[in-house]
């Protein structure tokens, strides 16, 4: 039997010249579940999605994925081990059509490529975009094009960098309704997210993230009461928490 | 009248089979500017590198152009992703001037060898003689450049057709367009690039080889074609590879035309002049500049 967690994150810091971006994160996501990370605007969120998905190798520390040690393994490589992830800042390719989005991000071996890529399509009613640029796409279609690109392959785990940032009402529910569906088929999640209803409705257990250390752990009411959560958001000048 | 014609439409012919060759060298350097965002000076090298290729095996094993031409694409392809793996690849984020120097060094390095090699004689493969008769149009078109230019434009609209519907080929462009992207989609972007220069070079293999059969050659004569390489690029768009196909064939016709109607001087100076004034009326390029455009 596979260990209970997913994804393993031990001792994990990053510093960008004298700014430390993380201060030696541990950190669990357990199999099938939907783990939430949030934080103030700063606090390393994304760089830690950028150690754990190998696009930045200069983070030390442990990443364990799936029981494999991942930390300073090629993205390609840590994609391959069944690992995918979104951009905060939507990331479509913008010569290519929606299809040839998809495509390009399939198992090099899988035969069906182009028939999952039409049926996600139509789960998102993006069926009649097919063969439209992806610089033609409005924003939130972009980070919808984006989500499905990672679902190709289907992952073991996504991490999803504010999937819902600068998405219409009726696409972030599109979204929300497919994160859940995944998580029902036994795909595991990390979900970084600003609004607080999100993450109380779908997360598992929450991670809070403030200047680069985990200040709270636990399901979402926990950490809700938790004074130093409350002290990092509010206690501050000059932070918010959108 | 009719005699008129018949001799625009010969002119017009050989100058778009001319042109095929300058765009099948053309799109290889645009191929790498494209993905790698490297100028690759060395490109007209590695093209000479293919001619002499095709002269030592019809010299010596009597091979034909044709015949080797295969081998000699699949040698550079290798060549290509040696040079990209041990070399070009230490290039990629940084300024561009450093990637200059550094192929323009190889660039240099390789012809010394072609000189050292071969010496400054110029050589041909003169294996095709003759012309073919078309008689439906009254014209006749000569052979090598028949052959020549059928071959690049099958082999320049073969790789873009690759580019286009392959699923290495929308890597490379996945690549080109946001390394970061592609990475998480799983491709290995090291890789891509080293078959991205290999094909570049193969490009340019084919395209010496081709080269064998048309025109008398020696290890200097890359620089030329790089330099007219260079009017085709802009012509068409930096980065633009139907531009460049568009851009080698329209050189192709004009110096055909300035050749038939003014002087082969002329003809050879038209490449600058269609730049100049590119640069003038559309710095852009015809088909636009933009970053990698299949
Ligand atoms: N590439 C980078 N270069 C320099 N500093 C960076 C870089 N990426 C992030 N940082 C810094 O690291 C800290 C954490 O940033 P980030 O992980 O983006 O925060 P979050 O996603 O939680 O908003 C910030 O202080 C940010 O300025
Ligand atoms: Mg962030």
């Amino acid at each position: 039997m596979a260990e209970p967690s997913i994804l393993e994150i031990q001792g994990l810091r990053r510093d960008f010249g004298g700014v430390q971006a993380l201060g030696g994160v541990d950190l669990q996501v357990r199999r099938g579940k939907i783990t939430g990370l949030i934080g103030p605007n700063g606090s390393g969120k994304t760089t830690l999605f950028q150690a754990v998905s190998g696009m930045d190798r200069e983070a030390t520390g442990r990443i364990y994925f799936d029981g494999h040690s991942i930390l300073g393994l090629r993205p390609s490589r840590i994609v391959a081990l069944g690992l995918g992830r979104t951009f905060q800042l939507s990331r479509v390719l913008p010569g290519l059509t929606v299809l040839e989005n998809l495509l390009v991000a399939s198992r090099p071996d899988d035969s069906e490529a182009e028939d999952r890529a039409h049926n996600l399509l139509r789960q998102v009613h993006l069926e009649r975009q097919v063969h439209v640029l992806g610089k033609a796409l409005s924003y939130g279609q972009q980070k919808l094009v984006e989500f499905l690109r990672v679902l190709m392959r289907s992952p073991k785990l996504i991490l999803l960098d504010e999937p819902a940032a600068g998405v219409n009402p009726t696409l972030r529910r599109t979204l929300w309704e497919l994160v859940r569906q995944l998580q029902e088929q036994g795909t595991s999640l990390m979900l970084i997210e600003h609004h607080m209803e999100v993450i109380a409705d779908l997360c598992d257990e929450v991670y809070v993230l403030n200047e680069g250390r985990i200040i709270a752990r636990g399901t979402f009411s926990e950490v809700r009461e938790d004074p130093q959560v409350f002290a990092a958001y509010f206690g501050h000048r000059n932070r918010t928490a959108s | 009248m009719l005699w008129e014609s018949s001799v625009l439409l010969q002119l017009a012919l050989s100058g778009l089979l001319a042109g095929a060759l300058y765009a099948l060298l053309a799109c290889g350097l645009n191929l790498v500017f494209g993905v790698m965002g490297v100028i690759n000076l060395a490109h007209g090298e590695l093209m000479i590198a293919g001619a002499f290729l095709s002269w030592l095996a019809y010299r010596y094993i009597d091979l034909h152009p044709l015949v080797v031409l295969p081998l000699v694409m699949g040698l550079l392809y290798g060549f290509g992703v040696l040079l990209q793996r041990w070399l070009i690849e230490r290039l990629t984020g940084r300024d561009e001037l450093t990637s200059l120097l550094v192929t323009y060094g190889l660039s240099i390095l390789l012809m010394n060898l072609g000189l050292l090699l071969f010496s400054a004689d110029f050589r041909s493969v003169p294996v095709l003689q003759g012309g073919f008769y078309l008689s439906s149009l009254d014209l006749v078109i000569s052979k090598p450049r028949a052959v020549a230019g059928a071959i690049s434009l099958a082999l320049t609209l073969g790789i873009f057709g690759f580019l286009r519907y392959h699923r290495m080929g929308k890597a490379i462009r996945a690549v080109s367009e946001q390394p970061e992207v592609a990475m998480i989609c799983g491709i290995d972007v090291a890789k891509v690039r080293q078959m991205t220069f290999g094909i570049a070079a193969a490009m340019a293999g084919a395209a010496g080889v081709l080269l064998s059969i048309l025109y008398s050659f020696s290890p200097e004569t890359g620089g030329e074609f790089l330099l007219k390489c260079f009017a085709v690029l802009v012509i068409g768009g930096m980065g633009n590879f139907l531009g460049a196909l568009l851009g080698g064939l329209l050189l192709g016709l004009v110096e055909a035309f300035v050749g038939g109607f003014f002087n082969v001087q002329w003809a050879e100076a038209v490449a600058y002049l269609l730049l100049v004034l590119v640069l003038l009326l559309r710095p852009g390029g015809l088909l636009g500049q933009r970053h990698a455009v299949f």
